[in-house]
C-alpha cells in the first residue's frame, strides 16, 4: 500500500555526507559511556505541551555525551525525545459496539527524521510493535470500568530516537530496524511520557507506571556488568536487555520486555554472576528512578493549575 | 481499651477548668503589695500547722489561702481534705489523661480506628467532619494599638494568647497534643507522629523531602498492597539471592529503596522552544552526585546447587588436555572424550565437494602431438573502410567451396533486390542484417577453411573507424594478418592516411608479426603494374617504419570482386606482368607458429551464450596459452569464480581436449552467468591470472600522450581508465630509457613507459598487449611490464 496522499520521500535510507574530518577524528569512534553503571540519563518531563489535547506530556532524555564535545553534526550522540497526547475518555462513536470499558488505543510513530534511517508516514511493524507494548503496559494501571462506552488515544510521536549504531557501516538490516536494543530505551520512555500525559488528562489510574530498562553489557575494559539505562552506542556488546513497566506503590509489574542471550553471557565468566532476576531488579530500580521526575513533573503541572483555577487541594488533584 | 472510649472519658469541664487556672497565673500580677504580705504570713501560719512532714508547695497554700480569703483554719482542712486523696485532683487527671494518651506505643493507625466497623457504614460516633479552613484574613483586634506587646489584653485576648503559647510549648516538647486536643486533631495528629516514629526505627533516615512526597502516596491508599509472596515461594529452599531480598524489601515500605535524588534535567534547547522561558520550578539545581543509594551489587551470593569452581577447573582441564592432543594426532577412537569424538566425527563427516563433471585425465600434450595435427593459422583481414576484405574473404570460400552455388546465388537475388549487388559475397562473412543493409562489417566474422596442409580461420575485421574496438578484439586472436588495399584512385591514399595505417600499427602492436598485402580492386586500374609498384613502394615504407620486417611482407594483386588471383591465377591478359603465386598459395606458405601448450591456460571470453539444452552456459574464444580438457576445473577472472568443464568444441567439432591456438567453446558447469562478461579470462586455478588496477606499459604513441583519460582494450576487454604517470621516455631501437627530464609529453611515433590505472580491475599480466584508446583515437599500443 503506498500513501498517495502525501510527497513521500524516499523509502529507504539517505544517509548524511560524512566529510572526511568527522570520520578521522577522534569522536568518530563510538562514544564510551562516562556515566556509573547505576546512572540514568538525565530525564526533562513536562505535561500540558498540547493545549488541544485532554493531556499530552513531553520527554527528553538527554544525550548520553554531551553535545558541545563533539563538533560536527554527523557525530552527534543519539538522544531521546518524546511527545505524547492523550484524547479522551471520549464517547464512542454511534457505530462502535458497545464496551463497558474504556477502549485503550496506542500509536507510537517515528518522526521521518526520528533516526538516521528515515521513516515513511505509515507505521511500519516495529512502531506497530512497540505501540503493542505500550498498550498492555498502560492496560494494567486504567481504571477502564469507571468509563464505559468510551474510547481514550494515547499518540505518542517520537521526535528524535536513538539507533543502536549510529555508525553503522552505510546498511541497517530488516530485523535491527524492527527491535534493536534501542528500542528498548524508547519504549520506556514512551511509558513514562504516556503516565504523565494520562495523569495530564485526569484518566482515573490505580498508580504511576514508569519504565526503567537495564542491561547486561561488555564493556572493552570493564567485565560484564548491568548497567541502568543502557545507550546502545555507547557499550561495545549487550548481551541482554530487560525492559520493565512497573507500579512502585503496589509492586506490580505490567509490561516485561527482555531480550538477547543472559545464559550466553554468563558463561564466558563462570558462576551465575549475572541471572534474570537481578536484571529485572535493576531495570525495576530504573523505573523507580525514573518514577521520581515524573512524580516532580505532576507536582509542577498540577501546582500551577491550582494556582490558575484556585480550586482543590494540590493533593486532592495530584493522583 | 478502644480508642474512643478514652475520648469519652475526657472530662471536657476538666479541660476547661485547666485554662482558667492557666489563666489565674495571669492575674497574679494584680495582686496588690499587701495582698502579698498577707498571703505570706497565711502560708507561715498554714505550715506551722500542717508541720513539715507534709509536702505542700507555697503555691498551693497561697492558692487555697486566696479561696478562702486568709482563712488559715479552711486552708489547712481543705489541703488535708486533699492529701487524703494523696494528690491533689487536678494532678492525677492530667497525668492520667498522659499516660493513656501515650500507652499505645504502637502507630496509631486509620484500619486498626475502623477495623470493626462495616465498609461505607461508619458509626456515627467515630466519623469526623474534615474542614478545610477558609482563608480569612490574619486575624487581629478590632481598634486596638498598633503596639501589641504594651498594651493590656482584654480577657478574651489574653485567654488565646495563652492557649496558644501553651500549644507551641507542647510542640516544641515533643509532647503529643493532650487535654486540650480535639478529636478531630487528634485524627489528624496522630498517624504523623506515628510515622515519625516508623522512619526513626529504620536505620535509614529518609531526606526531609521524601517523607512528604511519601505522604502523598501512602495516605490516600484504597487498595491493599500486594505482597510479592508467590515470588518467594518457590525460592525458600534455596540460599536467596540479594536480588530477592531486596525485590522483596520493596513490598513493605520503600522508604529504603528511595533513590535519593531525581535524575531531572533541564529542558534542551529543542524543549526550550516548544515550552517557551523556563519557569521557576524548572530551574532545578542539579546535583553533582549523581548516585543512587542503591549501589547494584553484581557480586551475588554463590549458588551451591551449581558445580563448584574447583569442580569447573578440573573438567575443563579434563576436556581440554584430550582436544588439544586431537588436533596434533588427528583420529584417536579409543579415546572415551566424547568432544574429541565428536571432533572426529566432524572431521568424518566433512566432503570434499567433487566436481560433477569427470574427465579423462588425458596428457593434452602428448595426445596433440600424436594427432598430426594439419597446420592451423588464424588470420584477420585488415584494410580500410570498403577496401573489400568481406568481398575477397567471400570470394576465396566461395572458391574453396566452402559456400555453395546455390547461397551465392540467393545472396545475389537478395543483395540485388535492395540494390547492393557487389555486395553478395561480402554477404557470406557478413550475416547480421544491420551489417548487410548498411553494407559495413560491424563485428569480427569468424570463418573456417581448409586447404590441403593448412586449416585457417578467418577474422574479418570490420573497416570502419567506430568499429575499431571489435577490430582489436580480432586482431588480438590472430596469428597473421591479410592488409586489403583499395588499389582504385584516390581510395588507396585516403585508405594510407585512415583505417590501412592504424589497423597496420594495431596488428603489429597486438604482435602480428606477419604480413599479407592483398592489392585489391586492380581491376578497375586495369590491372596496372605501376598503380602496383607504387602502392608496393609506400606500403613497404610505411610498413618496414611501423615496425615490420621486410621480408615478413608479402604483396599479391588481386580482385575480389572477380574473383583473379586468389585462388587461381588470373589470366586476364593485362595482368600478365605478375608470375607470383595467387593469396591462397601465400596463405599456406605462412609457417607453423610454435604454441605456448605447457603454459598456465588463458583464454580470453569472446562470447557467452546458452549453448543448447544441455549446455546452459556456454564461453567462446581462443585458447591464447595453454591446454584445457573435458572435466578440468577452471577460474573465471575477475569474477574468481571456479567452474568446470563439461563439454568442449573445437572449431564447432565436439572434441575432448584443446591446446593454445584453436578457437573452442567451453560448456561450462558449476557456475552462473552473472559472474560472466566477455572478456574474461579462463585460467587454471592454479595459476589465475592476476587483476589489476594500476600497470607500467611500454607503449608505442600514435598521437600526442600526456597524462590524460583513455579506454584500455585487449582483445574482448576495455575498460576505462587514464594515463597517470608518464615515466620515462624509450629509445625506439635499443629500449633503453632516454636521459633527461621526465618527459611531460609523449609525441606520435615514439616509446614510452607509462603507468595507467583503470577503474575496474581487469585481467591483465607481464607480457599482454593492450591498446589504449581517447576519444575515437588509438593513441597508443604496448606491452604491459
Amino acid at each position: 500500500m503506498t500513501d498517495r496522499r502525501r510527497m513521500n520521500g524516499p523509502s529507504g535510507g539517505t544517509a548524511p555526507p560524512f566529510f572526511a574530518s568527522s570520520l578521522t577524528s577522534k569522536t568518530a569512534s563510538p562514544t564510551q559511556r562516562t556515566r556509573a553503571p547505576d546512572e540514568l540519563r538525565k530525564i526533562f518531563l513536562k505535561t500540558g505541551l498540547t493545549p488541544s489535547a485532554s493531556g499530552s506530556a513531553y520527554f527528553e532524555l538527554e544525550p548520553s555525551t554531551p553535545t558541545a564535545a563533539s563538533k560536527s553534526l554527523a557525530s552527534k550522540a543519539p538522544a531521546l525525545k518524546l511527545t505524547c497526547t492523550v484524547h479522551g475518555p471520549r464517547p464512542l462513536p454511534r457505530s462502535a459496539p458497545f464496551s463497558p470499558q474504556l477502549l485503550l488505543s496506542t500509536r507510537i510513530k517515528f518522526a521521518p527524521f526520528a533516526a538516521r534511517y528515515r521513516r515513511g508516514y505509515i507505521p511500519d511493524a516495529g512502531e506497530r510493535d512497540l505501540a503493542a507494548h505500550l498498550d498492555t503496559t498502560l492496560r494494567g494501571v486504567l481504571i477502564s470500568e469507571r468509563w464505559p462506552k468510551s474510547g481514550v488515544d494515547v499518540i505518542i510521536t517520537v521526535l528524535e530516537g536513538e539507533e543502536d549504531d549510529p555508525w553503522n557501516k552505510g546498511h541497517l538490516n530488516e530485523n535491527e530496524r524492527a527491535g534493536g536494543w534501542g528500542m528498548m530505551s524508547i519504549l520506556a520512555g514512551c511509558i513514562t511520557v504516556a503516565s504523565a500525559a494520562i495523569v495530564d488528562a485526569g484518566i482515573d489510574c490505580i498508580d504511576l507506571v514508569t519504565g526503567g530498562v537495564a542491561a547486561i553489557v561488555r564493556q572493552p575494559t570493564a567485565p560484564l556488568q548491568v548497567y541502568l539505562d543502557p545507550c546502545p552506542s555507547d557499550h561495545e556488546e549487550i548481551f541482554a536487555a530487560c525492559m520493565i513497566g512497573y507500579l512502585q506503590t503496589r509492586d506490580e509489574i505490567t509490561e516485561l520486555w527482555t531480550k538477547g542471550d543472559i545464559k550466553a553471557s554468563t558463561d564466558g565468566h563462570g558462576a551465575n554472576s549475572m541471572g534474570f532476576e537481578p536484571l529485572v531488579d535493576q531495570a525495576m530500580e530504573a523505573a523507580v528512578a525514573a518514577r521520581l521526575v515524573l512524580i516532580e513533573a505532576i507536582k509542577e503541572s498540577t501546582g500551577m493549575k491550582v494556582q490558575t483555577s484556585r480550586i482543590g487541594h494540590p493533593k486532592n488533584a495530584a493522583s | 481499651m478502644s480508642r474512643h472510649k478514652l475520648v469519652k472519658a475526657l472530662d471536657l469541664d476538666e479541660e476547661l477548668d485547666d485554662f482558667d487556672g492557666g489563666a489565674e497565673s495571669d492575674y497574679g500580677e494584680e495582686v496588690g503589695a499587701e495582698d502579698k504580705e498577707q498571703l505570706r504570713l497565711g502560708t507561715a501560719k498554714v505550715r506551722a500547722v500542717l508541720g513539715p512532714e507534709v509536702s505542700i508547695t507555697d503555691k498551693e497554700i497561697e492558692d487555697s489561702l486566696w479561696h478562702y480569703y486568709y482563712d488559715v483554719d479552711k486552708t489547712v482542712n481543705y489541703l488535708l481534705g486533699q492529701r487524703t486523696n494523696s494528690q491533689t485532683p487536678k494532678k492525677t487527671k492530667k497525668q492520667n489523661m498522659d499516660a493513656e494518651v501515650k500507652k499505645p506505643d504502637a502507630p496509631f493507625s486509620i484500619a486498626d480506628f475502623f477495623s470493626d466497623s462495616p465498609w461505607l457504614n461508619i458509626p456515627e460516633d467515630r466519623r469526623g467532619e474534615i474542614l478545610i479552613e477558609p482563608l480569612y484574613p490574619r486575624g487581629k483586634l478590632l481598634g486596638g494599638t498598633s503596639n501589641p506587646d504594651g498594651a493590656p489584653k482584654s480577657k478574651l485576648a489574653a485567654l488565646a494568647a495563652a492557649r496558644k503559647k501553651k500549644e507551641n510549648q507542647r510542640v516544641e516538647d515533643g509532647q503529643n497534643a493532650t487535654s486540650s486536643v480535639a478529636l478531630l486533631d487528634k485524627l489528624g495528629h496522630k498517624p504523623r507522629q506515628a510515622k515519625s516514629d516508623n522512619a526513626l526505627n529504620l536505620s535509614n533516615p529518609k531526606p526531609s523531602s521524601a517523607i512528604t512526597e511519601q505522604t502523598v502516596n501512602e495516605q490516600p491508599r484504597k487498595y491493599s498492597r500486594r505482597k510479592s509472596k508467590g515470588l518467594e515461594s518457590p525460592q525458600n529452599d534455596q540460599p536467596v539471592k540479594e536480588g530477592f531480598i531486596r525485590s522483596h524489601s520493596l513490598a513493605s515500605p520503600d522508604i529504603e529503596k528511595k533513590p535519593e535524588i531525581t535524575p531531572t534535567a533541564g529542558p534542551s534547547v529543542f524543549a526550550r522552544t516548544i515550552f517557551g522561558a523556563p519557569t521557576v520550578s524548572q530551574q532545578h539545581d542539579i546535583q553533582t552526585s549523581n548516585r543512587y543509594v542503591l549501589a547494584p551489587d553484581t557480586h551475588a551470593e554463590f549458588d551451591f546447587t551449581g558445580p563448584s569452581p574447583d569442580d569447573i577447573v578440573t573438567k575443563a582441564q579434563n576436556t581440554k588436555g584430550p582436544t588439544k592432543k586431537s588436533h596434533k594426532q588427528p583420529p584417536q577412537p579409543s579415546s572415551g572424550d566424547k568432544s574429541v569424538n565428536a571432533v572426529v566425527q566432524g572431521v568424518g563427516d566433512v566432503t570434499i565437494e567433487e566436481h560433477k563433471v569427470r574427465g579423462k585425465t588425458l596428457d593434452v600434450v602428448a595426445e596433440f602431438e600424436r594427432s598430426k595435427p594439419k597446420n592451423a593459422a588464424n588470420f584477420v583481414v585488415i584494410g580500410h573502410v570498403d577496401a573489400g576484405k568481406s568481398t575477397l574473404m567471400g570470394r576465396l570460400l566461395y572458391d574453396l567451396n566452402v559456400v555453395d552455388q546455390r547461397t551465392l546465388d540467393k545472396y545475389r537475388k537478395e543483395a540485388e533486390r535492395i540494390g547492393k549487388a557487389s555486395f553478395a559475397l561480402a554477404w557470406v562473412l557478413d550475416q547480421g542484417t544491420e551489417e548487410r543493409s548498411r553494407g559495413v562489417t560491424i563485428d569480427i566474422a569468424m570463418n573456417k577453411f581448409e586447404t590441403e596442409s593448412t586449416s585457417f580461420t578467418i577474422l574479418d575485421a570490420p573497416g570502419h573507424r567506430d568499429f575499431i574496438p571489435n577490430m582489436i578484439a580480432g586482431a588480438s586472436q590472430a596469428d597473421f594478418a591479410v592488409l586489403v588495399i583499395d588499389a582504385s584512385t584516390g581510395n588507396f591514399e585516403s585508405g594510407l592516411k585512415g583505417q590501412t595505417k592504424e589497423h597496420a600499427l594495431l596488428v603489429r602492436s597486438m604482435g602480428v608479426q606477419r604480413i599479407v598485402i592483398a592489392v585489391n580492386k586492380l581491376d578497375t586500374v586495369q590491372w596496372s603494374q605501376d598503380r602496383f609498384d607504387e602502392i608496393f613502394q609506400q606500403v613497404s615504407a610505411f610498413l618496414t617504419s611501423a615496425g615490420f620486417l621486410a621480408k615478413n611482407l608479402a604483396f599479391v594483386p588481386c580482385a575480389g570482386l572477380t574473383g583473379d588471383n586468389i585462388v587461381r591465377k588470373v589470366d586476364h591478359p593485362q595482368a600478365s606482368w605478375y608470375t607470383g603465386a595467387p593469396l591462397i598459395s601465400l596463405l599456406e606458405s605462412s609457417e607453423p607458429i610454435t604454441r605456448a601448450l605447457e603454459k598456465p591456460l588463458r583464454m580470453t571470453v569472446d562470447d557467452i551464450f546458452r549453448g543448447g539444452v544441455q549446455n546452459p552456459l556456454s564461453v567462446s574464444g581462443r585458447l591464447d596459452a595453454g591446454n584445457v580438457q573435458i572435466g578440468d576445473a577452471v577460474v573465471m577472472m575477475p569474477a574468481s569464480q571456479t567452474a568446470s568443464i563439461k563439454d568442449l568444441e573445437v572449431d564447432s567439432e565436439p572434441a575432448e581436449w584443446a591446446v593454445a591456438g584453436q578457437n573452442v567453446i567451453l560448456h561450462l558447469a558449476d557456475i552462473e552467468a552473472k559472474y560472466l562478461k566477455s572478456g574474461d579470462v579462463v585460467c587454471a586455478p592454479s595459476a589465475p591470472i592476476p587483476c589489476i588496477t594500476s600497470f607500467i606499459v611500454k607503449i608505442l604513441a600514435f598521437e600526442h600522450i600526456t597524462p590524460m583519460h583513455c579506454e584500455v582494450h585487449k582483445g574482448r576487454l576495455h575498460a576505462p581508465g587514464r594515463i597517470t604517470k608518464l615515466v620515462s621516455q624509450l629509445d625506439k631501437a635499443s629500449g633503453a630509457a632516454v636521459k633527461g627530464k621526465k618527459p611531460r609529453m609523449i609525441k606520435p611515433g615514439s616509446v614510452a613507459r607509462v603507468v595507467v590505472e583503470v577503474d575496474e580491475q581487469v585481467p591483465l599480466e607481464q607480457g599482454g598487449r593492450v591498446i589504449l584508446r581517447a576519444g575515437g583515437e588509438t593513441i597508443g599500443a604496448g606491452l604491459v611490464e
